[in-house]
Formats: structure tokens, sequence, C-alpha cells
């Protein structure tokens, strides 16, 4: 699994964003207060600009403390009513029917069905969730306006801040209502689109002991859903298959010869929730001097770094906290290689890795072992607990090879010369234990919640004050910038190549190279300016846009990795914590509003 | 408790576009006062800025200068609302709905409990005469049904203050006279009504006072009968008399031993005032007219 950012425990986390968070909040209010009085005092005076805004902020203090909860609920209530009226129903026809249909165009040949399951069924949900939040959020308050509704509704002794809360919570509700249906279908499909069975005729059993002489039976599944796995039974009749597509099959004979009965069991091995204990990767370089990185091949990802084989390159992850009692049958790791090769070799053979165990403190290290490196998959490998040095002698893996405050270290170098592996610190993990999918498929759906949550405030916010195009168009911009925050940050950090955006637009029009610098001169000082500003605006609106792309845990779900509770944690304090503000924003932005204008 | 309940002081209203600059003044300098128990009328023809008044005493727009207040608070405080309702032109009701719903709807936005709100709603459903249709979605309702509805959810709160915009709009002419009916019916239980109307004849069946407003300003205000009666003429309703007296009417009446009925001042209809006012403020723009005519 992709993890760009290292994850953050939560007290340091919370420590950081609420800092941060006061801060915007104090610059926005602030910012706010300035704008109101000055744009008062320019047509009435500064001494009314004043006394209105100081009775204005006085009057919202007594309006969102005095909200009246069956007020509040009467609203939500005529919000789910208006929603259901809309758009919900024909979002669920839609949902249903591009679940039915769109799976017929999933590949079954994949690799991984499962992950082109979840990730299909998870990222459709959160597609229509979000286009539903976006058209309710929006277009609402707009179209009470438009049609006069709002006129019998704002006579009545309802505040501004009532309005906002009961459709917020109104969306809301009809939001988690939508979430969970989809969730329910999005279960049901999942499941029943990888659940299959295997038949295993006579005639394609034979028996082990012909070709390698062992007790047994070996042979291969008849062809499902376009993929058949071999396997092999021992000698009391029970066995495994080969893992194919990223499953196998756990399958049984009775009786023998003719009337010999084939058994074989559900997929298993996909739809997992895996818990790793993620390590910390530093490097050696090929002199085996210690290197923060390894090697770039040219990738302009430059997530995973790699190490020349037959050097003495070395990745090496540490890891704390390892106890003897969590790991009674060894140290169970994963392992996601790339390989970068140099040359074509013999493209069938693998290329080989060698992998070590070494104390931190005492440097005892284990013999190494040697693995092929398969490509595109996940290796499981056991560190057994008795293992033997490079001289043969035997080790305790809890004695001699982990400290005692449970640290270990682990080596792992390219053994073909002349050959690369790539690695990042997510690609090798210990797999601490497995947790349910189902629980871990609704985690997902709490992060898609979330999302919904954000950017149903965000359109709310936006219809209190923008007509609906402007409006649609504004929270449009909002969800897009909050998926690509992290190339707002590139381009308000100056990182890109090529420029800030007026540079880059005038390297496209005039078909100049990236790297080819401006000649000085009047024009490269405007538009160097004109970029500096919009950094600085860059910069700003990396604090208010609301991050979605962290929010969405579909990658965890799909690859199979439990989603960490921390993680849920973090993210719905963040989500409160941008919701609230918004909320009292579009409260004081409807406020100001003439309703009847 | 105070007797004016709707006090406006050099209210105007001036609608600006997106750069500020001016675009319309729809309302210059009001001075109103409507005073309990009374039914109010506000009278003019289009773009005479009733609309915005009511509005602007309803809280919906902000003045550019001077204020309202309505039942001693101002305009835009939102507790005031708990003692008015307020019927629009067109009734602005959620069309998804059905009558129950709706009343139920807008007795929760008054703070009602359940039972009160359930009790309320069956009693004005029954008032409007809509207890057939008290399911039925309010898209299949017909323009007189809605109005009627409309009416429901203005009386929801028992309120004191009742604002009407152009009552009778839309109603047959037996759902007029309920209409009519009901408002006379509520000023009988002290509440006091202030009502725009277009309907001319309306307005004379039913206000106490009235203000007529053209182009933003008010032009008249006083009782109705007061301004109906046109002081400068006069006329003798008698009987009993013979054909000779007849001839020496206007000087022999007490020679001749006829009996007075009445000596007043004639009246004119509010149509034909109306209509006078506004030739004249048409022909003198800006001049107040007030009092030339009644007081």
């Amino acid at each position: 699994m992709v993890l760009e950012t290292e994850p953050i425990p939560f007290w340091p986390w919370l420590t950081g964003t609420a800092h941060e968070w006061w801060q915007v909040l104090l610059g926005l209010a602030l910012l706010g207060l300035g704008l109101g009085l000055v744009v008062r005092a320019v047509r009435y005076g500064p001494l009314d600009a004043v006394r209105t805004v100081s009775r204005g902020v006085w009057a919202a203090i007594v309006d969102l403390a005095r909200i009246s909860p069956r007020r509040v609920l009467a609203l939500a209530w005529l919000a789910r009513r208006e929603a259901l009226h809309r758009w919900v129903l024909m979002a669920f026809v839609l949902f249903s029917l591009l679940l039915l249909f769109g799976a017929w165009f999933l590949d079954e040949l994949s690799n991984d069905p499962s992950r082109l399951y979840l990730a299909f069924v998870l990222e459709m949900s959160r597609g229509l969730l979000l286009l539903l939040a976006l058209l309710l959020s929006v277009a609402s308050i707009p179209a009470d306006l438009a049609q006069r509704t709002i006129y019998t509704v704002v006579t009545k002794p309802v505040r501004a801040s009532e309005l906002v809360l009961g459709r917020l919570l109104g969306f809301w509700m009809v939001g988690t209502a939508m979430l969970v249906m989809f969730g329910i279908v999005g279960y049901v499909v999942v499941m029943r689109g990888l659940t299959h069975a295997h038949e295993i005729l006579p005639q394609h059993v034979s028996n082990l002991s012909e070709s390698s002489g062992d007790a047994g039976l070996t042979g291969r599944t008849e062809t499902t859903r376009r993929h058949h796995h071999t396997f092999t039974f021992d000698g009391q009749g029970r066995g495994r298959t080969e893992p194919t597509q990223g499953h196998w099959h756990a399958v049984q004979v009775e009786g023998s010869g003719s009337s010999a009965k084939y058994t074989v069991g559900s997929p298993q091995g996909w739809l997992q929730a895996r818990v790793p204990i993620w390590g910390k990767l530093h490097f050696k370089d090929r002199s085996g001097a210690n290197a923060e990185k390894g090697v770039s091949v040219g990738e302009e990802w430059a997530y995973r770094s790699y190490i020349e084989g037959g050097t003495l390159a070395t990745a090496i992850w540490r890891f704390d906290g390892l106890r003897a009692a969590e790991f009674p049958q060894g140290l169970p790791l994963e392992l996601t290689i790339r390989v970068f090769r140099t040359y074509k070799g013999d493209i069938v053979s693998a290329v080989q890795g060698g992998l070590r165990l070494r104390n931190p403190e005492t440097g005892v290290t284990s013999a190494e072992r040697t693995f092929p490196a398969h490509e595109f998959t996940t290796d499981s490998l056991l560190i057994p607990t008795k293992l033997f040095d490079a001289d043969g002698q035997p080790l305790e893996l809890f004695r001699d090879l982990v400290t005692p405050s449970g640290a270990v270290e682990i080596e792992l170098q390219c053994i073909t010369p002349s050959q690369y592996f790539g690695m990042a610190q997510p690609d090798l993990y210990v797999r601490a234990s497995d947790r349910s999918f189902t629980l871990n498929f609704v985690k997902c759906y709490l992060g898609v919640w979330l999302q919904m949550l954000v950017l149903t405030a965000v359109g709310v916010l936006f219809s209190t004050f923008l007509n609906l195009p402007v409006a649609l168009m504004a929270t449009i911009g909002t969800l897009l910038g909050g998926y690509r925050l992290d190339y707002i940050r590139e381009l308000a950090a100056g990182r890109m190549v090529g420029g800030g955006p007026i540079e880059q637009i005038v390297r496209l029009f005039t078909g100049m190279n990236m790297t080819t610098k401006f000649e000085e001169g009047t024009q490269r000082t405007v538009m160097t300016m004109a970029d500096d500003a919009l950094r600085w605006l860059f910069q700003r609106l990396t604090h208010v846009l609301p991050d979605f792309g962290a929010l969405s845990d579909t990658s965890f779900v799909a690859d199979g990795f439990d989603i960490p509770a921390v993680r849920m944690l973090e993210h719905s304090v963040a989500t409160l914590a941008f919701v609230v503000p918004v909320f009292v924003a579009s409260y004081l932005l409807f406020r100001t509003r003439e309703v009847a204008r | 408790m105070s007797d004016v309940v709707i006090e406006t002081r050099n209210l105007s209203k001036v609608y600006r576009d997106f750069w500020g600059r001016q675009k319309v003044r729809a309302l210059k300098a009001l001075d109103l006062e409507v005073r309990r128990g009374e039914i109010f009328g506000l009278l003019g023809p289009n773009g005479s800025g009733k609309t915005t008044t009511m509005k602007l005493l309803l809280g919906l727009l902000f003045p550019t200068s001077g204020e309202a207040l309505v039942l001693g608070k101002p305009a835009t405080d939102v507790t005031k609302n708990e003692r008015i309702g307020y019927l629009p032109e067109e009734s602005y009701l959620y069309r998804f709905l059905n009558a129950e719903e709706t009343l139920d709807f807008y007795g929760r936005l008054f703070d009602m409990p359940a039972h009160r709100r359930r009790r309320r709603a069956a009693e004005l459903i029954d008032l409007v005469g809509l207890s057939g249709a008290k399911r039925r979605q309010l898209r299949e309702y017909s323009k007189g049904m809605t109005r009627r509805l409309g009416l429901a959810q203005t009386l929801i709160n028992d309120p004191e203050l009742v604002m009407l915009d152009e009552p009778t709009s839309g109603l047959d002419p037996i759902g007029t006279r309920e209409m009519k009916d009901l408002i006379l019916d509520l000023k009988a239980q002290g509440k006091t009504v202030l009502l725009s109307s277009h309907q001319l004849a309306d307005v004379e069946d039913v206000c106490d006072r009235i203000a007529i407003l053209h182009l933003g300003e008010l032009k008249e205000l006083g009782r109705v009968d007061s301004l109906l009666k046109v002081q400068d003429e006069l006329a003798i309703r008698c009987t009993g008399l013979n054909e000779a007296a007849r001839q020496e009417i206007s000087d022999v009446i007490r020679r001749h031993n006829g009996t007075l009925l009445a000596m007043e001042s004639p009246t004119m209809t509010l149509e034909e005032l109306f209509l006078k006012i506004v030739a004249e403020s048409e022909a003198h723009p800006g001049r107040r007219v007030v009092g030339s005519h009644g007081s």
C-alpha cells in the first residue's frame, strides 16, 4: 500500500493541528470583522460601523447560544423531505444501476479482483454520495429563495443559526441514510462478486508419488471466473490450492480412485484487514555508508528509493516494541518489492534478494535468507523463532536478535548484480494480526461519511451568500482543491518545476522548455511578482481548504489493511474542527443577507 | 402594554446594484403608526412601496435609514415573530407536504409542543375548510385551497398581529367574503391586522384606517370614513314633502315642516379617492396630500 505521508500519533497531531486551527480561525475572524467595519464605515460612517458591528457580534453570540432544538429538528425534517423529493431516489437508482451493470466491465483476469471490486464499489459510493451532497447542499437555500418559500419560515421566530443548522442536519441525515444503503448494497455486491467455487474432476488429479515419490495427490481445479488453481493433497487428503488472483481455496478429498469425492472451500486470502507494524526505513549506499535515501532510477514519482544489486547497498527497517508473547510462531513479514532491471537478462527468473535480522544493540546478525523478488505481489515470509548466524551458530529470535525493548533491524539487499530493488517505508511490515474485514469496510464508509459532512457544510456555506450557479462552482472548486491539496501545497511552496502558475502558462504558450531560465527583464519581474502573489494566496488556501484526499481510506480497504483507529479519530476531530467554524460562518453570512432582495 | 403595535420612523429603503449604486428609492421617510386592535390597510399601485414596507416590518429587508418597531422590538429581531402571523401574497408553501404536515412544521417553528400542534392544526384545517383534503400534497391543491392553508399557517401561533399581503388574491367571491369575515373576526378577538391590497372594495369593507402610498411616499393616512367624506359638499336626505315643497327645497324645508332625515357630507367610494390621489400625486410629485381629504 502506498503511504506517502507518515502517520502521526494522536497527541502530537492534535497539538500541532489545534495551534494552526486557532491561528487560522483568529485570522479569519479578524478579517471578517475588519471587512464588516470598512464596508459599513464607507456607507454610514465610522460610528455607525462600530455600533452596528458590535451589536451584530453580540446578537450572533445570543443567536448561537439560544438555538432551539425543536426548531432545528423541524428544519432538518423539512430538509430531509425536500431531499427525498428532489434527488435521493434518483441517486439510489443510479447507484444500483451502476453497480449492476458496472460490475460487468470489471476485469476478471485482474491479478487482484478483490482490490478491483472493492475500489469500484467504494469509489462509486463516494462519488455518488458526494454528488448528492453537492446538489442538495448547494441548491436548497437558493431554491427556497427563488420560490420564496423561505418567507414563511423566516417570518417565524427562526434564527438564522437554526435555519443553517437545520439544513445541515437534514442533509447529513439524508447522506447518512444513503451511505448506509450504499454500504449494504456495496457489501453484498462485493461478496457475491467474489464468492465462487471450483470443481475438481478426477481426470485432472494424479498421485504425487508418480512424480516425486511423496504420498498424496496433485492436480488442478476446473476453470471458474476465468481462472483455475493447482493444488496438492497431503497424505490425509487435505490441502490447499496455490494462490491465484490473490486468493486460495482449502481442498479435501474423501475416498480414493473413481469413488473419490473432492471438496473445494470458499476463496480465502482476500477481503482481509491486516494490522501492520511499520518500521523506520533508512539506507546504506553501495559502499556501505549510511544514507537517508537510496538511488533514483529516474522515476518522476520519488516515493520509492532503489538499492543496487551485488553491492553493499542495503535497505534497513528498524522495528520497535515487538514482544515475544505476541509472536509465538515467529515474525510474520510481508514484503512488496519493486524491481528495476538495467539489463533484460533471464526475464523468467526472479531477481534474488537477501534478508537478514540484526540486533541494533549487540550487532548480532542472522544468516542471510534469500528470496526471489516477485514484482507487483506481496510476499509473505515467516521469520522462525530459531535461526542461525552466518557461522551456523543457533540464534533465538527474541533472545538474540530483538532487544529487550523490542527493537530489531531487518536488512534487505539485492543479490543479483546490476539489478535494483525499489522500496518505500510501508513496503515491509510485520503483520501483527488480522481484524474483521466487515468492520474495516464500515470504517472506510465512515471516512466517506466524513467527506460528505464536510462537503455539505461547504455547499451550505456558499449557498448562503451566492446564487446557485456560482455556489455550485465554488463548491466544486473547493472539492477539487481539497483533493489536490498536495499539489496546491507544492505550488504554494514554489517547488514546482517550471515555476509558478503564471510562469508555467507563459512556458505553455511560448513552447518554452520547463528548465530553461527566462531572461532578466520587465516580463520576468512582472511574472515573478504575479506568481509570488498567487503563492501567497495558495499558502492561505492550504490552511482553509478541507483535505478531502486525506479523509479517503479506500486504499486501506482495497489493499487489505486495517484502518487504524487513531487515523479515524484524527479525521473525525479534523472534520469537527472544520465543520463548526463553517457553520458559524454560514450563519453569519446568512444573517447579513436580505431574504427578500 | 403599549397601544402602538407598529411604528415606523423616517423609514427608507434604497435598492442598490452589485456595485452599491442606487437603483430604486423604494420607500421615502415613512412615518406610520398602527394601533392595537385596529385593521390597518396599506394601499398603493404597483411599485408604491407597500410590499417593501411590509417586508421591512417583517425583517425580510433591512432599512437603508430610519427605524421600524414591531410590537416594541426592532423589525430585525426574530423574537417579535413569536407574536406575528404573516400571510404572503402567494402563500409560498412547500408543495411536497400535505396540510397536516405543513401546519405541524410551522407549529414546530414556534416551538409548540406536539399535542398543542396537533390540536391547533386540526382546528385551523377545520376553520379554513380543508378537512377533506388534509392529507393531499399541496401540489394537488387549487390556488384557493393553497390560499386558505396559507391563512391557516398564519394563525398557527394565535398571533397578536396579523400581516396579510393581498389576502383576497386568488379567492372566489365566497372565499373573499369569508376572508373579510375572518379579518373582522380577528379584530373582534382583539388582534391587530395590517393588510395590503389592490382590492379597494375589500379594504373599504374591513379597514379602520388606511395609508395610501405612491412612488414610495405616504400620500394619505387616516380613518376610512373620514377620508371618504367630501368636505365641501352637503347632501340632504328628506321625506314627506309635497310637490311644491320639492320645488323650493333648498330654502323651505324647515318652513314647510318637513322631516329632516340627514344632513351630512356625501361620500365617494374608496376607489374614487384612490384614483384621485394617484392622479394628484402624478401631477405634483413629492407633494404630501395628507389631511386634504380627511383626518
